[in-house]
């Protein structure tokens, strides 16, 4: 296991801070760049001494770059699989990042407020995240180090298309903002589907938890924009920040509200039935613990659980997915063996001052 | 005059610019095709190799066309939807037009900041000129907003920028 890594077990990592604004319903924000290399073929073409000759450059220049906090550099091919699956469940990499082969790696910020990949889809991904509501404190820094790492790095640009992009629904700004958004109350006063609706109307993205191609579990949303091209950054960032998250957020306090006032019963049992799978479970599925951790983080959003913090769920939230969970247990178990490894570590967790 | 490559007659005819040396180039149909130097033909040639092409693979020009630079060819974009370099944009810019406005919604034109440096000294002004107009642009936007903050955060950087620029422009 890499060091490095290791010691960003102890704590829960910047997106899962729980610290920021409108943290009730924002888990966390995103801001994130696409940038190439002008004088390279993007990663489809580019060989295997190309590839090498890339990363050395990129490597080079994320090292010495005047950076606003401490980070350190992780080469992908000399780290094990445990280890790439625990950087995505931290969201500091990508799955495609971590399944991928050939040079490449990631630079990550000490406290996990940043993290540039070197070739991914892109020869640079540079992504900042802040717990809770925060895009335009994300872009602030992550134009910062834009900018420090385009001092000289020569990029990819044209006038009329911007950043060039492997891929052209990148181009332009080469900039996605998201947020992941937790919507339990949406879901369960059945409208979900019509913020879906909204959402394409308004060309956004909606994914599940850990991007592209994975399902929403336990009614976590993550909401991006579609569009890189036409708009400037701070355009992109203001329709996003003042116009579309502000109506997202209070849809689902709204939709928590309406529960509370006319189905608190309902409510109340959605959320002691969390609290009881996690307390008094034998065998628990990664997915089952998420499921009862998304009703549990709205109780405890809404006052309605005592003795337990958001601290404590995003603990369990982390902990208990697969590649943090392989890594506190040590070893590779399977099957029920691992379900019942996981139940008795979530109770303990949930169980207040370890009695 | 005979091809390059081979010795049949030579019809296409260009100069070509790689590291900073000039080349002339001198081939016949086939092997312009095969090479992937289509596209810098003249536009007569190309039209003439559209033929030529179409007749002899079944293929339109389209799906012929091949990046000089990296070997993209256009169906492999089409399979993949990633591009091989940046010259691709300019390769392939007829084709591209429809995937880009699709994609962007109908946007063309790119608005947003512009590389921090390492570009030539008189680009530097025009970007930075660009970059300027930009920030302007959004400082109005926030201020019909109401977003002062925002609003402050730009009037330093234009302020930045705008020392940072030759005098008397
Ligand atoms: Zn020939
Ligand atoms: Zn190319």
């Amino acid at each position: 296991m890499n060091p490095q890594i290791q010691k960003l077990l102890g704590k829960n990592g910047e997106w899962l801070a729980s610290t920021g604004p409108e943290s009730a319903v924002v888990v966390s924000s995103r801001v994130r760049l696409a940038r190439n290399l002008a004088d390279f073929p993007f990663m489809t073409k580019a060989g295997r001494s190309q590839r090498a000759e890339l990363h050395r450059l990129c490597r080079e220049q994320l090292l010495s770059m005047p950076s606003p906090r401490p980070f350190f550099y992780i080469d992908m091919e000399k780290t094990d699989q445990v280890d790439r699956q625990l950087m995505v469940e931290r969201h500091l990499i990508s799955k495609q990042h971590a399944s991928g082969d050939g040079s490449r790696g990631v630079a990550v910020s000490d406290d996990e407020a940043f993290s540039i990949m070197v070739n991914e889809e892109d020869h640079i991904r540079l992504q900042v995240i802040r717990s809770g509501l925060q895009l335009r404190e994300c872009w602030r820094e992550a134009d910062t180090l834009d900018n420090a790492l385009g001092q000289h790095l020569r990029y990819a640009f044209s006038d009329r298309f911007g950043f060039l992009t492997a891929c052209p629904t990148n181009l332009g700004t080469g900039m996605r903002v998201s947020v992941m958004l937790h919507l339990p109350a949406l879901k369960l006063t059945g409208e979900i589907e019509k913020v879906f609706v909204a959402a394409k109307d308004m060309h956004l993205a909606v994914r599940g938890l850990f991007g592209e191609g994975t399902e929403a579990i336990g009614d976590f949303y993550q909401i991006s924009n579609q569009t890189t091209l036409g708009r400037s950054e701070e355009e992109i960032l203001a329709e996003f920040a003042d116009v579309i998250l502000p109506r997202l957020i209070a849809a689902e306090l709204s939709a928590r509200s309406v529960l509370e006032q006319e189905r608190p019963l309902m409510l109340d049992d959605k959320i002691g039935r969390a609290v009881g799978l996690l307390r008094n479970a034998r065998l628990l599925s990664s997915e089952e613990a998420l499921f009862g951790l998304s009703h549990l983080r709205l109780g405890v959003a809404m006052g309605r659980v005592a003795n337990l913090t958001m601290p404590t769920i995003n603990r369990i939230f982390l902990t208990t997915q697969p590649g943090h969970f392989q890594r506190t247990l040590g070893q590779p178990l399977d099957g029920d063996a691992r379900k019942a490894a996981r139940a008795s570590y979530v109770r303990q967790l949930m169980t207040p001052s370890g009695g | 005059m005979k091809c390059d490559r081979c010795n049949k007659p030579a019809t296409i005819h260009f100069t070509e610019v790689r590291d900073g040396k000039s080349l002339e180039l001198h081939l016949c149909g086939e092997c312009a095709a095969e090479s992937g130097y289509v596209q810098q033909a003249h536009l007569t040639m190309n039209e003439m190799l559209n033929e030529f092409v179409k007749a002899k693979t079944g293929m339109s020009n389209r799906d012929a066309l091949v990046c000089p630079d990296c070997g993209m060819k256009w169906q492999e974009f089409k399979d993949t939807g990633l591009l091989g370099c940046p010259k691709d944009y300019a390769v392939f810019s007829d084709q591209l037009r429809g995937v880009i406005e699709n994609a962007q919604h109908g946007a063309t034109h790119h608005t947003g900041k512009t590389p921090a440096a390492a570009v030539a000294p008189e680009d530097s002004v025009k970007l930075r000129q660009a970059e300027l107009s930009r920030l302007k642009k959004d400082l109005t936007k926030a201020l019909e907003r109401e977003s002062y903050e925002v609003a402050a955060t730009l009037r330093d950087q234009i302020k930045t920028l705008e020392a940072a620029l030759p005098p008397g422009r």
